[in-house]
């Protein structure tokens, strides 16, 4: 027995099972980021899209109602993954996946206390967070210099809002391994939230 | 010197090459160009095309049109547009000419 989804694909309402789930939600966020800056990227995602549905419903035919993760790893293979791009998109791509892996700094939405400063700091350094706070709570103390700090790191660092920043704030090479993990733990959080409401 | 890369760049010029030529035949469903660029084996993966098709037609020579499908959603139908049709003619004798350097070299 599994779990499933229910997702809409191109138009398409689709049963899906869970971990088909995450494969696939972690694919379209790859390909997401591939066409980020290409001027059409929504457009190029909803045609993509559309044809995913089509290649879905032929494989599921008119007896099976549940997309598996077969299903999706065989639509992927059709479809080809950011790496398979590489290939005809020469330039484009290797930019993107060379200065994709830098480290960035930003604020840590997830772990925040206050504004994520710290969170975002310690995500940086690879620290515990308790770090940076101890220090900032010293500067405070020791004049009220870590107020001020604070603030202007606060207004200076953007948030970390999607998968691809939040793997860039920890200085991961942001590639399909990385998001299926990264969207696995969000699914996780979201989860264990509804757990306990 | 990676010969690989050199390939990408061939391929790469002569697929939005392609892409014309099999429209200016007739109107296409993307998933039609996809079958007749795969049986030449200029395209291994779909996921290639769709950037490349909004690309042209962002470019002027491609448009498209919505029609009725049997079998699902609506689907996008491209065709090239009057300036598509001359951006192919300088295409088709730009490719002559670079077919006849090189076999000129090659001899």
């Amino acid at each position: 027995m599994k779990v499933t989804l229910n997702i809409n694909i191109g138009g398409y309402a689709f049963h899906i099972d869970e971990d088909a789930y995450h494969d696939l939600k972690a694919y379209l966020r790859s390909l997401e980021l591939h066409f980020t800056g290409e001027d059409s990227a929504s457009e190029i995602m909803a045609d993509i899209e559309v044809r995913m549905s089509e290649l879905f419903r032929a494989r599921l035919g008119t007896y099976r109602q549940v997309i598996t993760i077969d299903d999706v790893r065989e639509v992927m293979k059709i479809m080809g993954t950011p790496e398979d791009f590489v290939d005809q998109d020469t330039f484009s791509a290797k930019e993107k996946f060379t200065s994709s892996s830098t480290r960035r700094m930003y604020r840590d939405p997830d772990n925040r206390i206050i504004g994520g400063v710290a969170a975002g700091l310690a995500a940086y350094w690879h620290l515990d967070p308790i770090i940076p706070r101890v220090i900032f709570l010293a500067l405070i103390f020791a004049g009220g210099l870590g107020i001020f700090a604070y603030l202007i790191l606060w207004i200076v660092l953007p948030e970390a809002r999607t998968t691809a920043q939040k793997i860039e704030m920890k200085g991961e090479p942001v590639n399909i391994h990385n998001i299926k993990e990264s969207v696995k733990n969000e699914f996780e959080r979201v989860r264990k939230n509804f757990k306990n409401i | 010197m990676n010969s690989e890369n050199a390939k990408a760049q061939m391929r790469k010029g002569i697929l939005e090459y392609c892409i014309l030529l099999i429209l200016s035949r007739s109107s296409c469903y993307a998933s039609d160009i996809i079958r007749e660029l795969r049986e030449v084996e200029l395209i291994v993966v779909e996921g290639t095309l769709y950037p490349l098709l909004t690309r042209q037609k962002n470019a002027g020579l491609l448009s498209y049109r919505w029609e009725e499908s049997q079998q699902g959603p609506p689907r996008k139908y491209y065709e090239l547009t009057e300036s598509g049709r001359a951006y192919l003619k300088e295409l088709n004798q730009s490719w002559n000419e670079l077919v006849e350097s090189v076999n000129r070299i090659r001899k």
